[in-house]
């Protein structure tokens, strides 16, 4: 008992970490496990009552049905009792738990009693094992304190101890700048993880390495910020946006292909981003961006007519600089006219459209366009360009669709583009060919091939004139039971209406057998 | 109680015998109510009615008097026999 008190004032922490075996530390450790001993003894003792009375239960349930009724003393509270007689001898209740009652006979009910009593001498058992372990345990801990308490040379080997800690301590200190690069690297990683990552490593190169990516992650989480709240598309959009203003390279036709695919919700961002481009970027671009503007729109159809009229600044703005592609833009209009005048057909003739546009810009895209392209600068060299030649003659393209698939002319993928060039400066044109003009929407329009051949037939005397239109609104015209020869999109076409009727009336007559009946007419005018 | 108190610090192996002690106490008086038990059963009249009480319960059956004169005499007998043993192990013990 001299010895412990010695060491402890001085180094007190590692003395005491170091020396378990002082007299007031190993008593209290008695004194718990003894605790825990008598504890368990107590609870042995509850539980060991606990199954008397159930044994004494059994037995009574056991015999309780021997007999009809038994003369009892009722109890009236813990005081009072009365006799009486108990006369359901093999009916119980037992008590479930929780105030639930089971009502069952005195066999059942010793099964239950059974089952418990099999709960309870389990626990007793664990009681038991536990007892013997911390009895085991103060038995060793009497030991140690003996020990203790008869070796005052154990005083010598603490101090042993104690040097042999401190240089474990050492030891661990060393280790750190080897373990170092392994911590910087999980680092590393958890800051790749998520940006919070403000731990002090001392690195200075580690350091300004850790800040150039975070700057990295910083520029790409805001990018990614940015774009998280609008659609997947919207984000492709603004990376390729971002590619242009780095590389300003001319991969906008990719960008472009994947814009078409926007929906007219994004049109407006579309739009607004050609249009920052036009002050940058050369003409190519706004080529580029324009036809895609112009797709989309025949894709959509019906968009909004603010992007459209957007579209129509692009395009203006594009004429001035660009070469090529002007003419992409200029679909919108018409078309939209088309739209809202038109009927169902309006509907497939877009589809149409917009496929011939496919064709085109695959074309385009292959370098066919180039060769082509310079040589349109207004209208009328679309027309002049686009032209069957039909027996030594030159026949104007009314329908390109139809030109291109059935005739298999020279005709381009441009032609498409022309005659959208030409429905624009429809205006234009007016004087020109008011009939070829309506013969156009009507090709365009209808889809009708029967139809289409009619008006080739027509527009056969007429030589080179430049026009690529068919007649969509006398078409219809006839079509509706009403020949009344003004629909609203019609306007420009009325005057041409009187011929046309025959060629219709033609068709009329010609319903049953119309096919035969054309082929033959444009066979014997080939012939 | 303060010599139960002293013996723990001695050794473990007191722990028993302290248990013993206690078992014994616990016989010694429950031989004392058997005693009265049976004292007051053999005074009874033969006409009154002898109540054994359910364990754990409140409910007091009819029993045979002579029958419940007997058992206590013999339960008596029994704890006699079980005092006696611990009594002799303990003098064992101490000639030892």
């Amino acid at each position: 008992m001299e010895a412990p008190p010695d060491p402890g004032p001085h180094a007190s922490a590692s003395a005491s970490a170091a020396a378990p075996l002082r007299a007031p530390e190993v008593a209290r450790l008695r004194e718990e496990q003894e605790k825990v001993v008598t504890n368990c003894q107590e609870k042995i003792q509850h539980w060991k009552k606990v199954d008397n009375d159930y044994n004494a239960l059994e037995e009574r349930l056991s015999t309780l049905p021997d007999k009809l009724s038994y003369n009892i003393m009722v109890p009236f509270g813990p005081f009072a009792f009365m006799p009486g007689k108990l006369v359901h001898t093999n009916e119980v209740t037992v008590l479930l738990g929780d105030n639930w009652f089971a009502k069952c006979s005195a066999k059942q009910a010793v099964g239950l009693v059974e089952h418990r009593k099999e709960h309870v001498r389990k626990t007793i058992d664990d009681l038991k094992k536990v007892m013997k372990n911390f009895e085991s345990r103060v038995e060793f801990t009497e030991d140690l304190q003996k020990m203790s308490d008869a070796a005052g040379d154990i005083v010598d080997i603490r101090e042993e101890i104690k040097t042999d800690f401190e240089f474990k301590a050492k030891h661990r200190i060393a280790h750190k700048p080897h373990s170092k690069p392994k911590t910087s690297g999980i680092f590393e990683a958890e800051f790749s993880n998520d940006l919070k990552s403000k731990d002090l490593l001392a690195d200075k190169e580690l350091w300004d390495r850790l800040e150039e990516l975070e700057r990295q992650e910083e520029l790409l989480g805001e990018i990614d910020i940015d774009s998280k709240p609008d659609t997947l598309i919207a984000n492709g959009e603004d990376t390729s946006s971002e590619e242009e203003k780095e590389d300003q390279n001319i991969n906008v036709n990719m960008m472009n292909q994947v814009m078409d695919s926007l929906t007219p919700s994004n049109c407006y961002q579309n739009v607004t981003n050609s249009e920052l481009f036009n002050g940058q970027v050369n003409s190519q671009w706004n080529c580029s961006i324009n036809g895609s503007n112009s797709y989309h729109n025949n894709e959509d159809e019906e968009d909004d007519d603010g992007g459209d009229n957007e579209n129509d600044h692009d395009t203006l703005g594009a004429e001035d600089n660009s070469i090529p592609t002007i003419y992409f833009s200029h679909t919108v209009e018409p078309k939209r006219v088309r739209i809202n005048t038109g009927k169902n057909t309006t509907l497939k003739f877009s589809e149409k459209k917009e496929e011939a546009k496919r064709k085109r810009k695959n074309s385009s895209g292959s370098g066919h366009s180039p060769q082509e392209l310079p040589m349109i600068r207004t209208p009328a060299d679309i027309y002049r360009v686009f032209v069957d030649i039909v027996n030594g003659e030159y026949v104007p393209r009314k329908s390109i669709l139809k030109s291109r698939s059935r005739e298999n002319s020279v005709c381009s993928d441009t032609s498409e583009s022309s005659a959208a060039d030409f429905d624009d400066r429809r205006g234009v044109l007016r004087s020109i060919s008011c009939e070829e003009a309506t013969c156009s929407d009507a090709n365009e329009s209808i889809l009708d091939e029967e139809q289409q051949e009619n008006h080739q037939k027509k527009l056969f005397p007429l030589s080179v004139t430049p026009e690529a239109f068919s007649g969509t609104v006398i078409e219809k015209e006839f079509l509706s039971p009403s020949l009344t020869p003004h629909p609203a999109m019609a306007h420009p076409v009325l005057p041409t209406i009187p011929e046309r009727k025959e060629v219709l009336s033609e068709v009329s007559e010609g319903t049953t057998k119309r096919v035969s009946k054309f082929k033959a007419a444009r066979l014997q005018q080939k012939n | 109680m303060p010599s139960r108190g002293a013996r723990p610090e001695d050794g473990s192996g007191l722990v028993p015998t302290d248990n013993s002690t206690q078992h014994k106490e616990d016989l010694s008086s429950k031989i004392k109510e058997q005693k009265i038990v049976v004292d007051e059963l053999s005074n009874l009249k033969k006409n009154r009615k002898v109540y054994r009480q359910q364990q754990n319960s409140d409910i007091f059956f009819l029993a045979d008097r002579t029958e419940m004169l007997s058992e206590s005499k013999n339960t008596l007998d029994e704890l006699r026999k079980e005092y006696q043993e611990i009594e002799n192990s303990e003098k064992t013990k101490i000639k030892k």
